[in-house]
């Protein structure tokens, strides 16, 4: 009897050790779907460009997406269900172009993408800019387990790294470069990948 | 639009912005500071022009805890920007300075960090933001800091730079010299029973600022369980209501934001209110 309890609670441990996001390889992840989540770097690039934004879901369902929508003079944030005509309304009042946005929230969808913002970033004074995308894989889902995500940077350069692969400052400044406080890692020489318990 | 101050009516202004340019065009800064070896005078004279200018800009930094002393930055920014650029040129140079009858005197540590934060976004490039927000946490102290009491590399980020109800008020009294109205504390929400009329009041007495806990005004995982204590603090600029919905304009440094939220969830994040009172309101 005290055999069986003994291997209940040794499954039970390895399936929450298997849970544990360490295990999962994201560039790995990365490479499955490679397609999509460049397109979405592509398309929110693209918008982006029009008019800055940036896209978060709020629930695991994804079914609510929040849009932070900046202009000159303030930034607006607003939630929506998902294809809401509301939204459209929305995004047209304030000069947005609803089919990239559109595009780009079915996109996220596809691969449990969560959020998806442009960041700034430093190098020898010099502004440079990323895209900056989170995802939330259903995988991670598991109750008692802190929610994990997927990050993904995207350079619009090719960057220096160190030999375990970290991203460096730059090629002079060869020191390891936190962006939201996480350590990033190459995938290739323009996107990075780590895992956060935030996912901005 | 440039400036920051939307709805505010009695709140006086001190000194005007073209003042503020006007002498900072007249100062000649030595190529090197002796009392702050990593910050460029470039960088540093064109750090308060823009903040100047561009008050809306002033970013606290990613991941620091500089919020309350980026709040506080709102009052001489928009109504006092002459004694900010003189008191900043005066510790530049002097390596101390004084505003109203408190007197900075910087440690040897954050001398040294100022300029040096990175990977901070663009604060990274605002030396003087570092020096202003790093000797506000070295100046004024609470029991939020008690454990963190000297400046080591990356305590921008602890509990060393933490910022709660009661210091944040001292420094609106003591530094900027306002009279103030507060209501709440750093675990408990103040009871409000009309809060969009005790917060629409407040907006336009004076500037307003809320304490709220940033977990749920600015989620950043999707974890159920969250900190029930307050975390943040913005600048209020504007409330509206329809039916249940307030619709809120804040500050929340590097630009102001609208969303609407409804008075429950205000009520449920909200830990403290401060607000500028006149005398004559009084």
């Amino acid at each position: 009897m005290n055999n069986k309890k003994g291997h209940i609670i040794l499954c039970a441990l390895i399936t929450l050790l298997a849970s544990s996001c360490k295990t999962v390889n994201i560039a790995h992840y990365y490479h499955r779907h490679q397609s999509i989540l460049d397109s979405i770097e592509l398309v929110y690039t693209h918008a982006y460009a029009h008019k800055p934004f940036s896209v978060e879901f709020t629930d695991r369902a994804f079914d609510r997406v929040s849009l932070e929508l900046t202009t000159d003079t303030l930034t607006y944030i607003y939630e929506f269900w998902v294809g809401e005509d509301r939204m459209q309304d929305t995004l047209r009042k304030y000069g947005f172009d609803p089919a990239a946005i559109n595009d780009l929230i079915t996109r996220m969808r596809s691969v449990d993408c969560t959020w998806v913002n442009n960041l700034d970033y430093y190098t020898e004074e010099r502004k440079h800019y990323l895209t900056y995308i989170s995802l939330w894989p259903r995988t991670f889902n598991f109750p008692f387990v802190n929610k994990k995500y997927y990050i993904l940077t995207y350079f619009q350069q090719p960057q220096y790294f160190d030999s375990d692969g970290n991203l460096l400052v730059g090629r002079k400044l060869r020191r390891v470069r936190k962006i939201n406080a996480e350590v990033f890692r190459r995938i290739n020489d323009r996107v990075c990948y780590t895992l956060s318990d935030r996912f901005r | 639009m440039i400036g920051l101050v939307v709805s505010v009516q009695s709140q006086q202004i001190r000194s005007t912005r073209e003042e503020a340019l006007e002498w900072l065009n007249t100062v000649k800064l030595p190529d090197t500071s002796l009392y702050w070896p990593n910050v460029k005078n470039r960088l540093f004279l064109e750090n308060l022009r823009i903040n100047v200018i561009h008050p809306v800009g002033m970013y606290q930094g990613s991941s620091t805890n500089f919020c309350g002393y980026a709040a506080l930055s709102y009052l001489p920014l928009n109504y006092d920007p002459l004694q900010y650029v003189k008191f900043m040129l005066a510790l530049y140079t002097n390596g101390e300075a004084n505003w109203n009858k408190v007197k900075f005197t910087p440690s040897p540590e954050v001398m040294l960090a100022a300029g040096t934060l990175h990977f901070k976004g663009v604060l990274d490039i605002h030396p003087a933001d570092q020096m202003w927000f790093l000797v506000l946490a070295d100046r004024f102290r609470s029991y939020l800091n008690v454990f963190h009491a000297k400046f080591h590399t990356g305590s921008e980020n602890t509990f060393w730079a933490a910022c709660n109800l009661g210091k944040f008020n001292r420094m609106v009294r003591r530094l900027m010299g306002y009279k103030i109205k507060a209501i709440g504390s750093d675990l408990l929400r103040p009871s409000i029973r009309d809060l969009y009329a005790y917060l629409q009041k407040a907006v336009h007495s004076g500037t307003t600022f809320l304490y709220v806990n940033n977990t749920y005004l600015h989620v950043k995982n999707h974890n159920k369980s969250r900190f029930g204590f307050p975390t943040h603090f913005i600048v209020l600029t504007d409330i509206q209501k329809e039916d249940d919905v307030l619709t809120i304009t804040y500050w929340d440094y590097g630009g102001r934001t609208l969303r609407q939220v409804t008075t429950k969830f205000l009520k449920k994040i909200l830990y403290g209110v401060t607000y500028i009172v006149n005398d004559k309101d009084e």
